[in-house]
This record gives structure tokens, C-alpha cells and sequence, in this order.
């Protein structure tokens, strides 16, 4: 005997028929079934085996709340694992393999686990990796090699390697209302929202709209449910103002009534629409939620509660309703409640046996019995399941009389045979979002679960969701939360729809757990069992959310869907407390697992976008090899073929400084500093004086911290009595604007400044060496670039080519040197003149490297100087702290920190054994390979210098200018390098600047 | 999290970059009071509860906004331009309203 | 005078892409127009500056976060408090301010080559933009003429709505690359026309 599918009935295709493979054999079912429903239709019931045990397991569940039957999915190489089987829809071509067994699903060599069953108790995982504490294995490797084999044996699924080619996406979605959940009761609430206009969005996370109604097997109205629900989807669907939403899980609930959900928009085909993400992910920023989502039926607790063949009533039910599948044909119940009589009718209708019905309570209402005699059930009441037998799956359950009262059986056990039981412990409100939203749950004695408070701000919940169970209150309720939400007045009189049959009533008797011989679950994904959980009680954890950790009790993927409440009423009862005194813990997002993939949607590979200068291409185009600096893309090294990077940097500098050389520097930060206050501003913030600077000229500008640190430098040029532009370094852009903005708003806004970002405004050419005003005067039109119309730090403004360009006589390189901006739309064809022009003077395009290099022969700091730690003094740059006003950063400079003697200092590194010096290593006096200590510094920048012919660095030194001569050693264990330098000036060449002065 | 720009109307707290405690006082540029200096510079309030901020809508129209938030629940109170202290006089940007 | 060489030059490939089997979702294209430029006022110069730009470019401004309009050859709107950026199909835009707004109202700063401008039309933009942005796109939250600043993570744009169904997006040049491709993905569901 097995399950089997039914021959008619449910809302499958049975015309469509599908085919996939689950463990490498291959099975068919219909369009509309789950791969639970196909596999259960094929007489398929071992699923998966158990995460530390490998007991073999079932399907319990017909919905996400399933914790045992979870499988991977294969799509190509790439593998999905922990999926419940009762989510995926089957499509031609699926394929999904179980886990956690090995060799194979029927003969797991693991299962042995069973038999050692006490050794792995609550906590087993915090007490075995402590690793033995005495003896001779302490503190031996041994214990690791131990975890190693513990770990692969206990868990679930298993990630791939494969590189994931399908394609996620994000999306933004604003609403009036969104309601989760589209049974009943969330229809009805997004009927109603959508009449009075609002912008609605309904979300449902399975494959059809319409929750319960298509499995309850109820009438609305006269009509079958399914149909009800159908039509009033139809009629959505005919309102702009309705976005239906299905396949889609609503996993979390944000502050400012910010929601997150994924829907799985191709999981279900067997290829994806072209361009067509596989899950999408959705914000919603809804302005009221109507949260329908629901209740999940409990399991109870007994011995052998987790053998193939055990299953949830509603689930039962379901399978049968609407996939026309039964999970049995011999069927036993256990409940302590109504509801599990309701599934025990569609069973026998379905064509199934119903062998008996043990109810937990010693009596049952007419109407349970009117439905027990219908379905020829014999019925025990005061009876329960104290034992299943069979080995992978059911062949029978052991009855015996008990009591409700004491939770304990008593009297004779009877054997009956059933290759199904199903159950039902009452049902717990799917309350997550409200958790997430912050809201308390409230315990509600008559249905021994959780409620919602009654309103949260920005949710109004509708249905099973607040513990309605009849479907015309459930309907109603939905109404009238769908016309709140959107801010509609309640009507007065509201007539409830007819339903058919009459509701039976949900509230169980309080028992959670019947106490018998045998392991009985509690968590079936973590194998957590009731004597876990008393075991933890008995070393001494006696709050809610330490029990969980414990015992992992809830902490699986299915995040304790079904084990929270039995979980809490163990722990209750051994604590002896009421379980509201005990608490729950609070719901965090996810509500159901959310693909990586969807979290990142469009940021993959390299995760930001590319900055690039005007001239990037012609950069690519000869030979330079980028690399990225913040987001932008700059020439490293314009490299010959067979050149090594050192030796093009040192022949791109020392051609510079032989003729001339060209680099970009168009990522240089630029802002536009405007308005009647500008200079009185930039007073402010540089630590030197610029309302003095005449229009037409540049000056160097130092900004320090509040705090009296050095912050960014750069030049800013007056380009008219109100108009500056300012540069700063390319890595600090963004952030010397927004100090600057937050000065001017915050501090200052009286000043009349305007700021703008005007970076990629303008493209930058540097052009420095001998030759570098030879070249532009060769290509310069409408000025003269001589000393006497350009001098040092003048403007000039004429065409190259035909392009407007604004030059200004500046040097980083310590050469004579321009800076020749012209509109970003005219950079490359700005550089390409310039190129031409340099051609016959032999002029070279020089990277960072080469630009790194004449920086540090020349001593310019950069951020590797400026690392927030250094103040100007430090810097050799005192003299740029103006004594004569105010700035950022003046009051706080001269605090005794800031001046202390032994502060690291900048100063210039020689090697004096010829080899490379590298960023980050140590300057010691005396060199102790095994025991480095004793740093005086660090080098923050290195090169060869060819100018020099040596290999030099700059670094900051305690002491700084007083070790000028003085030898010292360099000290870098991680590079294994040791060996002597010279201290000597950070102002390697030309150190009166005549070069540059020309 | 929403923040409800004067300007630009509700935004992702995604566009906005928390620029600081908002009760400080700036002494006198002037000033050499050092315990005045170290207070506004490195004395920040922590409240469980109300707490003036400032924001900039870094990621809209880039002005910083004086936030008064509860730190506890983030629900906000008000937010004002840092630079006014009356009301907004560009009006604020509200979903459907007309330009 | 020198053409400006479009920032996305390499990577844009005129004609149909995507999923476009049952039409195109969106059409997307560069505008370049000759001139961008910034106008900002000073606290309380917000009306004069307002009427300038209608003197230069025709264009009424209702008051208002956001309010703008646009012609054949000439867009503004305001996307900051007393900021404005206005387009001009020819260049010289800046010339024609310099002097009407002085410095009692505001600043120019020009930005003809600093911001790269994209139009988006089509049945699907708001669709397409909604993946981009944390922002409402519907007509009713964002009305024709009308604009706004916002960010697609790094990349600050501002975006106008310039039609029913078209809208005007204003990105740094030095994104403006990157920004297409992620536009060009973004649209790939719906199938695009590049033109």
C-alpha cells in the first residue's frame, strides 16, 4: 500500500503531462503539481534523511512550513540546495537529488547515528568541540580532525562551486496597500482596496492566488471556493491600480512600512524568458499592509512522530483537494482538535480508508462524530499514538488510552495498521511579519497559540492571521481590513457570505506532547527532541532564547515554522511557568529563505560601476595596463612589450624629466566654489589664506580635520572675483564635498556659496619636463604660454585644435609643468594634440607609477602620507597653518598630542643595499629577524628612482629631521626583508625647485 | 527606513548619509576654549530614545536635514533643512502632488 | 567649434535588443544636447531666477519642489532647493545667462560636458527605472516636466520626466558608461531599441 494519485479531482492538469527526475529516476506528473504532490502521486515517500540522525524521513507539510522533505536542484553545474519539495513546481527537465545520505537514499551508512542517539543530545555540538580538556588528546590536532568528519556527517544540503548564470534582479514598488497572502480572507481585502481606487499589491507565495480556498473543498456563495477565489482574481486583474504578485514571498518587514519579498519568476520553466530573472526581488514601500497570511497547522510530539507516512491533517487534505493525491490509502488521525475531522472527510471522499481517529480529548462534539461515522472512521476518544511502527515508511501506529490531563498514557496499547497518520495539534497564526514589524504577541488560551496584538502601526491584519478560522468571518474580516487600509470608512452593516460546510471549531485541548517510550521530535529539521529540550532545562537554561541556541530547537531553515509553540510548552511544562510567562522569541527576517543571488540582483562581478577619465579608451588603445583607483580606471604603466612594470615606470620618469612626458589626471576631485562669500569660505576651510589670490592664479591649499589632523590638499584656481575651481586628491572627492556642504548648511549658511561637483566637467592633461612649454607653444593658440604671460601658478585661457582649454603652470612632478583642462567632451581630442605636438620632442604618456615615483623623488605627499594620523607639522608643511585667522581645524592643531616630540615625521629613505624597499615595512635601529620589535616607523611609499639610480621610499620616523644622515634598518618579516637605509630628506630632487621654476 | 525630505518627499534611507549627533555647538572659530573644542568635537550624545541628527540627502538634492529620531523604535519625529530653522519655503514634494 | 565624443560611444549599438519578439519595451538614446547648464539662487531669489530662465529659454516654471517643463529645444526643472539644471539642444547656454543672472540672484556653473544626458521612452520605463531607483515613477507621483534627484548606487542622476511615458535621465559623464550598460541590462527583460 502507498500513496497514490486519485483518478479525478483536483486543480491539476491532468491533460499536461510532465516529466523530471528526483535521485536520477525519472517520474511524470501534471501541470500544477509540486514535486511533493508528483513524487507522493508516484508512490514515492522517503525523501530525505534527517540532519544529525539520518532517520529516514517523509513529507510532512504541503507548504513552506516543511521541515523534513528538502531537496537540491540541479540546473546545469549549478546546484540549489534546501529547497523544500513542497515549493517546486515541476517542469519538464527538473531535476532534484535528496541529501544528507550517503551512498544512497535507502542505504545511508549514517544512519547508524540512530543507534548512538543519546551520545548526540542537546548542546552536543558546543560540548564535543571543546575537545577533551584532560588526557592525552588535549590540545592535540586530533579534536579538529574529529569536527572535520562531525560536520560532514550532520547537515543538510550541499553548496555548489559552479559560477550561478542566472540572472536576479531588484525593483522598487510604492502602494497604498500591499496585503500578503491571497487566501480568503487576503482576496477579500484586496477586493475591497481596489474598489476604493487605492494602489494595490497583492503577494502570494504559492503558484496560485486563492490560499485555502483551493484545497478547503468549502462552497462561497453556492460556488465551489476555488471558484469564488478565481473569480474575484479575474476581477483584479481587470483594475490598473491592482498589481498581483504571485510566487512571490514576503520575507521581510522593514521599518517605515518597508517590506521585502522575492518572487521566483522562472524557477518553475524549464528555460527563462530571455532577459527574464530568475527571482526578483521587490521593495515595497507600502502605506498600509493588510497581513492575510494565515495560520500553520502544529504537530504534536510522540514517539516516532517523524517515520515516512506521518503527516500534518491539512496537508493531507491539501494533497488531496488540490493536487487529487492520496498520501494513503489506509488512514489513521491524531488530534486534539476539530479541524483534523475535516481532512479525515476529504480523505475518505477521496477514496481512501479511514482506519480510526484517536482523539487526545476524552470527548468529542456531535458534529465531530457526525463526520467520524460519515467516513466510517471507529473513533477512540481518549486515545493516543504512543508509537509508529515500520522502517522508511508507516505500516502501523500503537494506540493506547490517555489522559489529556496528565499528558501521559495509560492502559493497553492496540496495534492498528495504516500506512498514514495524520495529525493535527492545533494551529498557530503565521504571525512573522507582525514579529518582524514589532509587535508582541498576545497567548491565547482558547487556541493555545499566539495571536497578533489586535493593530500594529501600518498593518491590519485579516484572518487565520488573527485566529479566525470560519471562512465567512475570515472573508468578512477581509473586507473590512482592505477598506481600512485604504482609508476607507467601515460600513456599518456587513453581510457575511454563505459557507458550506459549517465551520468545526479549531481550539484544541492543551497538549503538545504525548509522553511515551522512543525518541520524539520536536524540531525535525535539527532532529531536536522532547528529552533536548528537558535536558537543556536540566543544565540550567531556563530562558526561551538560550533554549533555542542550545538546542537549535527552531533554528533550522524552516526556521521552527512548526516547532516554535510544542517547543515552548516542553520547556514550560519543565519549568513549571504558564508558556506566555515563558515568552516567544521574536520572528527576524527571512520569513522563508531568500536566494543570495536575489540580495544581489544586479551587483555581481565587480559589484561597482567603472569610473572612466575622457581619455580611457585611447589609454586602452596604446598599451597602457589600468588599474583601479576608488572607482576609476587610470594608466598604470604604458608598457613596452617585454618591459617589466619597474622598468617602464623608470623609463616613462626618467623621460619626463629628460624631455617631457603626459599623464591624465582627470580624476582629480573638482568643485566649483562660486558665489559673493567664496574666497571668505575657502579662508575657512584651507588652513592657508586664499582671498588674497589674485583672479588668474592657482594656489596650493591644505585642509586639516576639525580635530587638527591634515585632511586633503590640492590646488584651487581663481578663475574670476566670485569662481573658483578647486581640486582635491582623486580618493578624497567626496568627501572634501561633503564636509564642504556640511559646513555650508550646518555651520555657515549665511555664506553665500554655491558648491557643485564639476569633476567630469573637464578633462585633465598634465605635461611636465624640460620640454613641456616648448611643446605647448607649439599647439597653443590665443595665448602665450612664456614665462611673463604664464608664470608659475598663472591661468591662461586659449584653444588647442580648435577646443577651448584653460592651462594652469603647476608641477607634481617637480618639472616644469601644465595642466591643460579642457571639456570632457574634447579630452581626447585635446590629447591627442598634445601627443602630436610632443612627438618630435620625444614625449612619452606616463602612469601612476611613473607619477608615484617623481612624487616621491620630489617629497609631494599623497593619502598614503595623509592616513588621518599625520598633522601638518608632521608634513613638513607647518608653514601652510596660516597664524592670521581662524580655519577648520585651528583650535584643535597645537593640543600637546599634536606636538609632542617623537611624533613620526616624514623623511626620505635610501637602501643601501640596492634592493627594493616596499610600503608598510619597519624602520628599526637594529635588525632582530626573530624577534622584530623596536619600530621607529614606516615607509608609506617606495620606488626606484631614476633619477637618483637608487632604490628610495618615503616614510614617517619618530624623530623625523633629527635622523637626517643617520643609519637604520628596514624591517618586514612578512616579505622576509631586512637590511640598511640612510634617513635622509623626503626632498630627494632638485630641492630648490629650479626645474620647476625654469 | 524612510526619511521624509523637506524637498524631495519620503526617500530610501539608502539616499541619505547620517552626517552626525545634531546637538553639537560649534564654539567661536576664534575661541581657544579646549574643553569648549573637545566637547563639540569629540563628545557625541548616545540616547535610548529622541535624538536630534543631522542627515544629508547625499544621494537627492545633497542638503543636510536636522532629524529628530527615536533611536529606539527609528520612527521619525521631524525633519527640517539644517540650514533653516523655519519652514521649508519651497514647499515639501508629497507622492502625487502636482508640480 | 570641436564635437564632444560621447562618453558611451563604444558601447552603444543603435537598433533592437533583448526580448524584443513582441516589441520593444523602451527606446533608449542620448540626447546631447549642446548645452547643460546649473543655475542655482541664493535664499529668497528663487522667483527672479525663475523668470530668467523663462526669458532665456521660453520656458514657464510652476513653483514647487521638483516643478519643470520642457520644449523641443529646451528642458528645466529644479532638482534641488533653488537649483536648477537647464538644457539647451545648442551650445552657448551659459553665455546667455552670464550677465542676467548676476551675482545678486545665483550662480551659472556649466556642465555642457560634465553631465551626460539618456532618454528613456517607451510603454516599460517606468518599469525599467523602478529596477534602478527608489523612487515612485508613476505620472501621478511624478508628474510631467517635473524632476528629481536620486541615486543608483554610486551614481547620482537626475531624471526628468519628459513625455507620458519618456523620462530624461542626467548622469556624471564618467558613469555614464557604466550607467548605459546597467540600463541596457535592466531593459533586456522587456527588449529595447537603441537609437
Amino acid at each position: 500500500m502507498s500513496p497514490r494519485r486519485t483518478p479525478s479531482g483536483g486543480r491539476i492538469d491532468r491533460l499536461r503531462t510532465i516529466r523530471f527526475t528526483f535521485d536520477g529516476n525519472a517520474y511524470t506528473g501534471h501541470q500544477g503539481d509540486t514535486l511533493t504532490s508528483a513524487l507522493l502521486a508516484n508512490g514515492v515517500l522517503l525523501f530525505g534523511r534527517s540532519f544529525k540522525y539520518h532517520r529516514p524521513r517523509g513529507v510532512l507539510t504541503a507548504g513552506v512550513d516543511e521541515p523534513n522533505a528538502l531537496v537540491t536542484v540541479l540546473r546545469g553545474e549549478v546546484r540549489e540546495p534546501n529547497i523544500p519539495a513542497t515549493m517546486v513546481e515541476i517542469h519538464d527537465g527538473l531535476t532534484a537529488v535528496s541529501q544528507n545520505r550517503f551512498p544512497s537514499l535507502a542505504y545511508d551508512v549514517s544512519a547508524i547515528n540512530q543507534l548512538g542517539g543519546k551520545f548526540i543530545s542537546a548542546g552536543f555540538y558546543y560540548k564535543t568541540f571543546m575537545g577533551p580538556v584532560i588526557g592525552p588528546l588535549k590540545g592535540t590536532r586530533f579534536w579538529m580532525l574529529c569536527e572535520k568528519i562531525i560536520r560532514r556527517a550532520a547537515g543538510l544540503g550541499r553548496a555548489g562551486h559552479a559560477p550561478d548564470p542566472s540572472r536576479y534582479e531588484r525593483m522598487n514598488a510604492f502602494c497604498d496597500v500591499l496585503v500578503v497572502g491571497s487566501g480568503p480572507a487576503g482576496l477579500a481585502a484586496a477586493h475591497e482596496a481596489a474598489q476604493s481606487g487605492a494602489q494595490v499589491i497583492l503577494a502570494e507565495l504559492d503558484q496560485s492566488f486563492g490560499g485555502s480556498a483551493n484545497w478547503s473543498g468549502e462552497t462561497i456563495d453556492g460556488e465551489p471556493a476555488a471558484t469564488w477565489a478565481s473569480d474575484v482574481v479575474g476581477e483584479l486583474k481587470t483594475h490598473d491600480n491592482v498589481r498581483l504578485l504571485k510566487r512571490t514571498t514576503v520575507w521581510g518587514y522593514y521599518d517605515g512600512n518597508t517590506l521585502a519579498a522575492v518572487e521566483r519568476v522562472s524557477d518553475h520553466k524549464d528555460t527563462p524568458a530571455r532577459g527574464a530573472p530568475r527571482h526578483r526581488h521587490w521593495t515595497i514601500r507600502a502605506k498600509n499592509v493588510v497581513l492575510a497570511t494565515g495560520a500553520f497547522e502544529r504537530p504534536l510530539v510522540f514517539p516516532g512522530n517523524d517515520r515516512p507516512g506521518v503527516m500534518m491533517a491539512s496537508a493531507a487534505m491539501r494533497y488531496a483537494n488540490q493536487y487529487g493525491v492520496l498520501p494513503g490509502e489506509k488512514i489513521a488521525v491524531l488530534a486534539n482538535n476539530d479541524s483534523a475531522y475535516r481532512a479525515a472527510a476529504a480523505l475518505a471522499k477521496a477514496g481512501a480508508r479511514i482506519v480510526a481517529i484517536a482523539d487526545l480529548r476524552p470527548d468529542v462534539s456531535a458534529a465531530c462524530r457526525k463526520v467520524a461515522s460519515e467516513a466510517s472512521a471507529e473513533l477512540l476518544t481518549g486515545h493516543a499514538v504512543i508509537g509508529t511502527e515500520g522502517g522508511k515508511k508507516l505500516s502501523g501506529v500503537k494506540l493506547a488510552p490517555f489522559s489529556a490531563a496528565s499528558g501521559v498514557s495509560k492502559g493497553n496499547a492496540r496495534d492498528i495498521g495504516a500506512d498514514c497518520l495524520i495529525v493535527s495539534g492545533g494551529w498557530s497564526p503565521t504571525i512573522h511579519l507582525a514579529s518582524q514589524a514589532g509587535a508582541r504577541p498576545v497567548w491565547s488560551d482558547d487556541l493555545q497559540a499566539f495571536l497578533p496584538p489586535e493593530t500594529g502601526k501600518g498593518w491590519i491584519g485579516a484572518g487565520a492571521f488573527n485566529g479566525s478560522f470560519s471562512t465567512a468571518e475570515v472573508i468578512s474580516e477581509g473586507f473590512s481590513a482592505g477598506r481600512k487600509a485604504a482609508g476607507q470608512p467601515t460600513l456599518e452593516t456587513t453581510t457575511l457570505p454563505d459557507v458550506e460546510p459549517a465551520p468545526l471549531d479549531p481550539n484544541p485541548a492543551p497538549v503538545f506532547e504525548i509522553k511515551a517510550k522512543g525518541k520524539a521530535f520536536v524540531d525535525l529539521q535539527h532532529d531536536v527532541t522532547a528529552d533536548d529540550v528537558r535536558l537543556a532545562h536540566l543544565e540550567g537554561f531556563v530562558s526561551v532564547e538560550h533554549l533555542k541556541r542550545y538546542t537549535t530547537l527552531g533554528m533550522a531553515t524552516d526556521q521552527g515554522k512548526g516547532s516554535n509553540v510544542p517547543g515552548l510548552a516542553i520547556m514550560a511544562e519543565a519549568l513549571g511557568k504558564p508558556i506566555p510567562e515563558v515568552g516567544t522569541t521574536r520572528f527576524r527576517p527571512p520569513y522563508a529563505p531568500v536566494s543570495v543571488g536575489a540580495l544581489a540582483a544586479e551587483r555581481f562581478g565587480d559589484l561597482k560601476p567603472d569610473r572612466l577619465t575622457p581619455m580611457h579608451d585611447w589609454h586602452l588603445e596604446n598599451g597602457a595596463t589600468m588599474y583601479s583607483a576608488g572607482l576609476w580606471f587610470r594608466p598604470m604603466i604604458y608598457g613596452d612589450p617585454g618591459e617589466t612594470i619597474e622598468q617602464a615606470y623608470v623609463r616613462e620618469a626618467g623621460a619626463t624629466r629628460e624631455t617631457a612626458g603626459i599623464v591624465d589626471v582627470s580624476t582629480l576631485g573638482k568643485i566649483a566654489v562660486q558665489g559673493p562669500d567664496a574666497a571668505e569660505f575657502l579662508d575657512r576651510v584651507y588652513s592657508n589664506v586664499f582671498s588674497t589670490l589674485p583672479v588668474g592664479k592657482a594656489r596650493y591649499g591644505l585642509m586639516l580635520r576639525e580635530d587638527g589632523l591634515v585632511f586633503d590638499d590640492g590646488t584651487t584656481w581663481r578663475l574670476g572675483e566670485h569662481d573658483f575651481l578647486m581640486t582635491t586628491t582623486t580618493a578624497n572627492a567626496g568627501k572634501v564635498m561633503q564636509h564642504l556642504e556640511y559646513f555650508l548648511d550646518v555651520v555657515w549658511p549665511d555664506l553665500k556659496v554655491h558648491l557643485t561637483s564639476v569633476t567630469d566637467q573637464w578633462a585633465g592633461a598634465a605635461i611636465g619636463g624640460p620640454k613641456a612649454r616648448e611643446i605647448l607653444a607649439s599647439c597653443v593658440t590665443g595665448t602665450k604660454v612664456d614665462n611673463e604671460a604664464l608664470p608659475f601658478m598663472g591661468i591662461v585661457h586659449g584653444e588647442i585644435s580648435g577646443a577651448p582649454v584653460m592651462i594652469c603652470r603647476l608641477s607634481f612632478s617637480g618639472e616644469m609643468a601644465f595642466e591643460v583642462y579642457s571639456g570632457a567632451g574634447h579630452g581626447t581630442h585635446v590629447w591627442e594634440a598634445l601627443i602630436e605636438a610632443g612627438k618630435p620632442f620625444g614625449m612619452v604618456p606616463y602612469g601612476l607609477e611613473a607619477l608615484g615615483t617623481m612624487r616621491i623623488e620630489k617629497g609631494h605627499v599623497t593619502g598614503a602620507e595623509i592616513d588621518g594620523r599625520t598633522s601638518a607639522r608632521d608634513l613638513h608643511l607647518g608653514w601652510m597653518l596660516s597664524k592670521k585667522k581662524p580655519f577648520i581645524g585651528s583650535a584643535m592643531m597645537d593640543r600637546e598630542g599634536l606636538s609632542a616630540s617623537g611624533r613620526l615625521e616624514l623623511v626620505g629613505l635610501i637602501s643601501l643595499d640596492n634592493r627594493p624597499l616596499s610600503g608598510g615595512a619597519h624602520i628599526v635601529e637594529e635588525v632582530d629577524a626573530a624577534n622584530p620589535h623596536g619600530s621607529l616607523g614606516h615607509i608609506t611609499a617606495a620606488c626606484f628612482s631614476p633619477a637618483l639610480g637608487k632604490y628610495i621610499a618615503l616614510a614617517l620616523v619618530s624623530g623625523g629631521k633629527a635622523r637626517h644622515g643617520k643609519r637604520a634598518h628596514i624591517s618586514d618579516p612578512l616579505r622576509n626583508r631586512f637590511g640598511p637605509v640612510e634617513i635622509v630628506s623626503h626632498h630627494f630632487f632638485d630641492p630648490e625647485g629650479k626645474r620647476m621654476h625654469g | 527606513m524612510l526619511i521624509t525630505c523637506p524637498y524631495c518627499g519620503p526617500r530610501d534611507v539608502s539616499e541619505f548619509a547620517y552626517q552626525g549627533d545634531g546637538n553639537r555647538t560649534r564654539p567661536d572659530p576664534a575661541s581657544t576654549d579646549a574643553e569648549a573644542w573637545n566637547a563639540y568635537v569629540y563628545d557625541r550624545l548616545n540616547p535610548a530614545g529622541i535624538h536630534n541628527e543631522i542627515w544629508q540627502h547625499a544621494g537627492g538634492c545633497r542638503a543636510h536635514l536636522a532629524v529628530v529620531r527615536d533611536t529606539l523604535t527609528h520612527d521619525i519625529k521631524s525633519v527640517r533643512f539644517a540650514r533653516e530653522h523655519g519652514a521649508p519655503p519651497h514647499g515639501r514634494r508629497t507622492s502625487g502632488a502636482k508640480a | 567649434m570641436v564635437e564632444q565624443l560621447s562618453p558611451l560611444e563604444p558601447v552603444f549599438r543603435p537598433g533592437s535588443h533583448g526580448n524584443f519578439v513582441e516589441g520593444v519595451g523602451v527606446t533608449l538614446s542620448e540626447i546631447a544636447p549642446g548645452s547643460i547648464v546649473q543655475l542655482a539662487a541664493w535664499p529668497g531669489e528663487e522667483k527672479k531666477l525663475m523668470a530668467t530662465i523663462g526669458s532665456v529659454t521660453g520656458l514657464k516654471l510652476a513653483d514647487g519642489a521638483g516643478a519643470g517643463a520642457s520644449s523641443e529645444r529646451c528642458s528645466a526643472f529644479s532638482f534641488a532647493p533653488g537649483k536648477f539644471l537647464v538644457s539647451d539642444a545648442s551650445e552657448g547656454l551659459a553665455t546667455a545667462f552670464a550677465g542676467k543672472v548676476t551675482a545678486a540672484i545665483g550662480t551659472i556653473t556649466d556642465l555642457s560636458h560634465g553631465r551626460t544626458a539618456i532618454r528613456i521612452g517607451g510603454p516599460k520605463s517606468e518599469w525599467v527605472l523602478a529596477k534602478l531607483f527608489a523612487v515612485d515613477f508613476a505620472l501621478a507621483a511624478f508628474p510631467q516636466g517635473s524632476g528629481i534627484s536620486t541615486t543608483h548606487h554610486d551614481i547620482f542622476t537626475q531624471i526628468q520626466r519628459s513625455g507620458p511615458d519618456s523620462f530624461d535621465l542626467y548622469v556624471f559623464r564618467s558613469f555614464a558608461r557604466s550607467f548605459w550598460k546597467m540600463l541596457c541590462h535592466a531593459s533586456d527583460e522587456v527588449g529595447y531599441e537603441v537609437r
